[in-house]
């Protein structure tokens, strides 16, 4: 069994197309184990069920946004060990320095490639392959 | 001549989107075998236009290749800045444009790109509630954000030629301040 299959991964974006690809992107790199949620609310309830090992969140989302997910996420004793991926599509400084004060893993800014996303995974797991 | 003269109008290029909330703004663009996506919250009172041309074949519009990211992209920033002046997702609707057949190129870019732009909203949850895409000749689009009225001129076939060579001219895509950002 590869890493990446061992690797429970939440996606949360409010666009079906983004969780698409980004969900065609991770299985194309080996994951199995993908979760997808609509908002940071909705994600927040699955990790409170399951805590996964990797949530790949988007920033903009209606209810809770991505920061606002990254932080529930760091509050719960049970989730505070995810890593924690952003995606941007406005990609600026405060929303950087914001992620990084809130214990972000990485921020990538839309459209990333598969490359980039591989090596923001990476940077936390180890190789995946 | 009227409402030309009284509006306000704002001129959109390939690769960029404006979100507008004053009625009195008119939003126009050429387009060939280019895509406009208008959309519009009608209770908020918001809407705008987005103006895109998938770069690549038939090849990289597959699922996850860079066309459809970039496509999808262009998508998202209209959305978002849609959202942030206070319209709702479940109450946008759509007009498309666009994606007039180019004889310049074998393959109907003009065609994948409409293809793209439906898709989308369609799976999205995104209403079209008008669309005039394809055919052989270019279009001058304007488009009234908050009333969502949409009036478009068929361009010459001369003036059709220009267009499509001014879309094909390589467009580097509009690339975010920050590419990629690692702090450990």
């Amino acid at each position: 069994m590869s890493l990446a299959e061992k690797i429970k991964v939440l996606i949360v974006d409010d666009q079906v197309t983004s969780r698409l690809l980004l969900s065609d992107a991770l299985t194309q790199l080996g994951f199995k184990q993908i979760t997808a949620a609509g908002d940071g609310e909705q994600g927040m309830k699955i990790m409170n069920e399951q805590p996964h090992h990797l949530v790949i969140s988007d920033f903009n989302m209606p209810k809770m946004d991505g920061l606002g997910l990254l932080h529930a996420v760091r509050s719960n004793p049970a989730t505070k060990k995810a890593a924690f991926i952003i995606l941007t599509a406005q990609g600026d400084r405060a929303l950087v320095q914001k992620a990084a004060q809130l214990g972000a893993n990485n921020v990538l800014a839309k459209p990333f490639t598969i490359e980039k996303m591989k090596a923001a995974i990476e940077a936390v797991f180890g190789a995946l392959k | 001549m009227n409402d030309a003269a009284a509006a306000k109008r704002v001129h959109i290029i390939q690769g960029e989107y404006k979100v507008v909330t004053d009625p009195d703004v008119v939003l126009s663009t050429i387009l060939g075998s280019c895509v406009a996506a208008c959309l519009r919250d009608p209770v908020a009172g918001v809407g705008g236009m987005n103006h895109f041309l998938l770069p690549g074949s038939a090849g990289a519009m597959t699922s996850g290749g860079d066309a459809t990211r970039y496509g999808v992209h262009l998508m998202e920033l209209l959305i978002n800045g849609l959202l942030k002046k206070g319209a709702r997702r479940d109450r946008l609707e759509a007009k498309i444009f666009g994606g007039a057949k180019t004889i310049a190129s074998f393959s109907n870019v003009g065609e994948q790109n409409a293809a793209f732009a439906t898709q989308f909203l369609r799976d999205e949850g995104i209403p079209i509630v008008g669309s005039s895409t394809g055919g052989e000749h270019g279009r001058k689009l304007e488009f009234w954000p908050i009333s969502g009225r949409a009036r478009q001129y068929p361009l010459t076939g001369a003036e059709t030629q220009k267009t499509v060579a001014l879309e094909q001219r390589p467009v580097v895509p509009p690339k975010p301040i920050e590419t990629s950002i690692e702090f450990f």
